[in-house]
């Protein structure tokens, strides 16, 4: 199953137990966004790429440069690494996707992984800043959102990539956070993004970016991601997304 | 297959026209529909609605040029947004009322509706 996706890492790259921030397209396009905006603020360097040929033959050009839209970053140090993607993962792609990413997560010795999402809401026009809830996978993941004050999700479903994200890692003894921000369930939202970043930054002194550009340049960046919006949204169709409006049996 | 429909398929038109994100919310007795509209000012929104389509135009507050991108256009302008929506029941046209709120288009459309009490025999 491992050689279905493979992470393609520069020689001579350290890790120093890093925490990893992993902003994958999903519901507002929260991930994406906030992970796009700490890598290009931070001035981290890419340090690698994820290929599989379950991901849809596309590379990007940036600046000229041909580049893979799946990208692996890193700081200076070796403290912070930052998993993005700038294609909707297919569904059959999740579970090869996960397994090798927390694999490799578990290879480099991560101290926390860090998921970044989207909580859809259908009020969301009416809300100015959008709330952050978090999901953790252990005691000592729940103990840090404890620590920083998020509040986290006491019951529901979740789905997709972050939801095997937090089981795969749970398998591997690796500590996990999903940060879920209130966001427009199919349209780009740089404003979630941003709140996201506010709370991703309890978890790490290094980060010290102002979220105002990405609040300022929002309008922008909705419309520059709409087409990735499109695909991320039926790709979210078939990853059971919807079940996250459901409610579970309760039984207690 | 799926490349090429979206290829052949672009959200994007040569007369400076970009179609907006939309979804159709069927709420039973209405119809939601719902638009983002970013750089869009409230006072240049047109809806139009028949019994059957709603559409709407929407012209930015500044123009947007993106140069030196993609492969099939090298650098193209937009200037508003345009959707026409076909509705999957007839609606009520003068009954509709729209809102827009940070960007985000409402437009609720009562169903053509017409209900008879049954009694009980």
């Amino acid at each position: 199953m491992d050689e279905v996706v493979r992470i393609v890492e520069e020689e001579g790259i350290i890790h120093k137990e890093p925490i990893v921030i992993e902003g994958l397209p999903d519901v507002g396009l929260v991930g994406t966004i906030a992970a796009s905006y700490i890598v290009e603020k931070m001035d981290y360097k890419e340090i690698g790429y994820i290929e599989s040929d379950l991901f849809v033959p596309v590379m990007v050009i940036h600046g000229g440069k041909l580049t893979n839209p799946f990208r692996l970053y890193s700081d200076k140090d070796g403290s912070l690494v930052v998993v993005l993607s700038e294609v909707a993962v297919p569904p059959k792609a999740v579970y090869p996707l996960t397994t090798v990413l927390a694999n490799w997560f578990h290879k480099i010795d991560a101290k926390l992984v860090i998921s970044i999402k989207g909580l859809p809401v259908k009020n969301r026009m009416d809300i100015e800043k959008p709330e952050v809830f978090a999901v953790g996978n252990n005691e000592a993941a729940m103990g840090e959102l404890k620590d920083k004050q998020i509040e986290f999700l006491e019951e529901g479903f979740i789905a997709g990539t972050y939801a095997m994200m937090l089981w795969e890692c749970t398998k591997r003894k690796l500590s996990a956070i999903s940060l879920l921000a209130q966001c427009f369930p199919v349209y780009p939202d740089p404003g979630a993004a941003a709140s996201a970043i506010e709370s991703v930054k309890k978890f790490s002194p290094e980060l010290t970016l102002d979220v105002g550009e990405l609040l300022e340049n929002a309008e922008e960046i909705k419309l520059k991601a709409r087409d990735l919006m499109q695909q991320t949204a039926l790709s979210a169709s078939e990853m059971q997304k919807g079940m996250e409006q459901d409610m579970p049996i309760m039984y207690r | 297959m799926e490349i090429e429909r979206r290829i052949l398929k672009a959200t994007w038109e040569h007369d400076g026209n970009l179609e907006p994100l939309y979804e159709v919310e069927d709420k039973g007795d209405e119809i939601f529909v719902t638009f983002d509209l970013p750089l869009v000012r409230k006072e240049n929104i047109a809806i139009n609605t028949t019994e059957n389509t709603v559409e709407v135009t929407a012209k930015m507050s500044d123009a947007v040029c993106w140069a030196r991108w993609g492969v099939v256009q090298k650098k193209i302008t937009f200037q508003a947004f345009r959707k026409q929506i076909k509705l999957p029941e007839p609606i009520e046209p003068e009954k509709a009322q729209a809102s827009f709120k940070n960007g985000i288009l409402r437009i609720n459309l009562p169903k053509v509706r017409r209900k008879v009490l049954i009694t009980i025999e």
